[in-house]
């Protein structure tokens, strides 16, 4: 049985341009009124169908479409073009506590919050205990929600939206907040929801919480539908597209840049390509650059980030003590790390090129290239700390279970 | 059961399939129209220091002024009822109106976030204002009854009229909350035109004076305001000065209803893409 169905979908925004008004108060209304815009289609004529108790995720660059997506599965706003079917209720938890009033205390506002994800009152009075328990919050319930921490907020939301028993959840990025042992707990209620014969809708940058949650995996790429498949080979996919396109020429990559670089690889100390990265590990950057002309005092930058754009550290040619004058042509940059310091998780790649003698950069890649980090899972914390333990007076050792 | 609950999603149109759906999203979420009023109220007096008082603190205020000016700078026929109750029970229905409209003009624009990110039929946000301002004017219906002992106003036995007065006004600030609310969203103009739009307004309805002011000739364009309707036999029903104006009342009646079928039906198009530019 169909449980969602997108029909050639489409969903067109119009950007009102910029043009000043003309003078007059007429001119001004007229404006306003019919503005001139130029259209940007969000999402293409997309389609596909999601059966009753599948978990689909939907994975894609920023601005690939994937919040448009989940606006327009949670009615938020229309498409422009095609049918979307829904059967049955429908729970959105798209940052939950952005319905809370905070003024209000935690109790009412599970109630206004209930409301909002389309509960009836009784049916929260019947779930208020589990939901407080959940969240861990039975202290604090009849305190307004402004003397809240954010995590605490976090919390309340899932934990209504987790109890809300729909026939169809869609989630967006909310395990990226709160502690990782609350992350565990969403992930473990989300999977008991899943087993329950819930469809599950995610939408996320989490690559790792797509992997082990979904059975099936939508990738949209600029508004349109890439793929369909399993998780492994959609994420294969995603981090195809985010690769450089090591073939760009430079004349045509660099327009008026004197160089620039061309791709990043991520490799063994040994030069094995490798698809993730081993927590605490030696590993090798691998910068690839071109330049049209002789550049002198050259600088090289990689910039590691985590997917919610907090940098992590950056590693840069002239820690290394030198500046470097290329010759027209291209070469390579290894960057040799003997302890990557990135707990598990994906993380994005800038690179930047610079020379000593102008403030602007020669060439600048946001974003180029997405990277996996794997080991063992840290559970608290940002980094990944290499250690070594002693314990005295040596105890008896108990092996690991 | 599946069917019953099957949803289909398309572009915004105006046909009968398209507002049906409308309905029963609204009656399917009457329980957030309830707490959403409810918080409405504990919300704007929860950390004023007078409470409820400013309920009836704007009525009363008003009430004082134009006695003064009405009743001892100059004088206003009133058949013979004491001024302060003469206004007052016009101010009630009007008070009601004004605050309505005022604050639900802007009760889209004001919860952008929400908007945004949570779906939920959209009118819910302008009707809990209008809720809010029937719980101030019931409010201050208990002053007026204070007010109609002190001065001995006997109460009348066209007193049930108040019942259908109300409900006319409550459809007309139904229907300018939605229009003006969905306006407002494009053209933040509507809020700042708000005081001024309501000052105009208050003069343009029998308020500081009675229908029988207005001169014959003109009453028929007069009461095409569904505000004199209401004004005028609010005070009648209570005071009792003179009949029910019919003409008057379904006068009122009729505009109320109409436009609240055409703004609804505006409200619900704007509603598909409010998101998208709020």
């Amino acid at each position: 049985m169909i449980d969602l169905a997108f029909l050639n979908v489409s969903k067109r925004y119009r950007i009102p341009s910029e043009t000043a008004p003309p003078p007059g108060l007429l001119g001004r209304l007229r404006h306003r009124v019919a503005r001139p815009s130029t259209d940007f289609w969000a999402v293409r004529d997309v389609s596909f169908e999601i059966s009753k108790g599948e978990s689909v995720g939907v994975i894609g660059h920023n601005g690939a479409g994937k919040s448009t997506m989940l606006k327009l599965l949670s009615s938020i706003t229309a498409p422009t073009q095609g049918e979307i079917h829904v059967n049955g209720r429908i729970a959105a938890l798209l940052e939950v506590g952005s319905g809370f009033h905070p003024e209000l205390t935690g109790r009412e506002n599970v109630y206004l919050g209930g409301a909002l994800l389309g509960m009836r009152r009784a049916e929260i009075t019947s779930k208020l205990d589990r939901i407080v328990e959940f969240a861990g919050m039975s202290r604090f319930i009849d305190v307004p929600v402004k003397r809240y921490s954010s995590g605490m907020y976090v919390r309340l939301g899932f934990s209504m939206a987790a109890h809300l028993e729909p026939d169809i959840l869609l989630l967006d990025e909310v395990l990226a907040v709160g502690d990782a042992s609350f992350q565990d707990k969403c992930l473990g209620r989300i999977e008991q929801l899943r087993n329950s014969g819930i469809t599950i809708v995610f939408i996320s940058h989490d690559l790792m919480a797509v992997q082990r949650l979904c059975s099936r995996v939508l990738l949209m790429q600029q508004g349109q539908l890439a793929g369909s498949g399993t998780a492994e080979e959609m994420i294969h996919r995603y981090h195809e597209i985010s690769r450089f396109q090591n073939t760009r020429s430079v004349e045509r990559d660099i327009t008026g840049a004197r160089a620039a670089s061309t791709g990043i690889e991520f490799l063994s100390p040994a030069g094995d390509s490798l698809t993730a990265l081993p927590s605490g590990g030696p590993v090798l950057f691998r910068l690839k650059y071109e330049t049209r002309e002789a550049v002198a005092k050259v600088r090289f930058l990689v910039v590691v980030q985590s997917l919610d754009d907090v940098v992590q550290f950056t590693l840069d040619s002239r820690l290394a003590g030198r500046l470097y004058d290329l010759p027209a042509g291209g070469g390579e940059v290894d960057f040799h790390i003997d302890s990557l310091p990135l707990r598990d998780g994906f993380y994005r790649i800038d690179t930047v090129l610079y020379t000593e003698y102008e403030a602007e950069a020669l060439d600048y890649q946001p974003r180029c290239a997405t990277v996996q980090v794997q080991g063992e899972r840290v559970r608290e914390g940002l980094y990944y700390v290499p250690q070594r333990v002693d314990v005295r007076p040596v105890p008896v050792v108990s092996s690991r279970s | 059961m599946a069917s019953s609950s099957a949803k289909i999603i398309r572009p915004p149109a105006f046909t009968l399939r398209f507002f049906a759906r409308g309905i029963s999203d609204l009656a399917a979420y009457r329980d957030l129209l309830f707490s959403l009023s409810q918080h409405r109220v504990r919300v704007r007096y929860k950390q004023s220091a007078l409470g409820m008082a400013w309920a009836v603190l704007q009525p009363l205020a008003m009430m004082f002024i134009y006695t003064i000016l009405f009743s001892v700078f100059t004088r206003v026929p009133t058949a013979g009822i004491p001024y302060p109750v003469f206004v007052f029970c016009a101010l009630l229905p009007w008070t009601f109106f004004s605050t309505a409209v005022a604050n639900a003009a802007g009760s889209l624009t004001g919860h952008r976030e929400l908007i945004a990110k949570v779906f939920f039929p959209r009118e819910i946000l302008p009707f809990t204002y209008v809720f809010a301002a029937v719980f101030d004017l019931l409010i201050a219906g208990v002053i007026l009854a204070g007010m109609m002992v002190y001065y001995g106003v006997a109460l009348q036995p066209q007193l049930f009229w108040v019942l259908p007065v109300l409900l006319v006004a409550l459809v007309f600030a139904v229907s300018l909350s939605l229009l003006f609310s969905s306006l407002q969203v494009r053209f933040r103009d509507i809020s700042l035109a708000m005081p001024l739009l309501m000052q105009l307004w208050m003069f343009a309805s029998p308020v500081v004076y009675s229908l029988d002011a207005v001169p014959e000739r003109y009453r028929g364009w007069y009461v095409l305001n569904p505000m004199a309707g209401v004004v005028e036999n609010f005070r009648r029903a209570i005071v009792g000065q003179a009949p029910i104006d019919i003409p008057s009342l379904a006068s009122a009646a009729a505009v109320s209803v109409t436009l609240l079928l055409a703004s609804y039906l505006l409200f619900k198009h704007q509603e598909a893409t409010m998101a998208d530019i709020i």
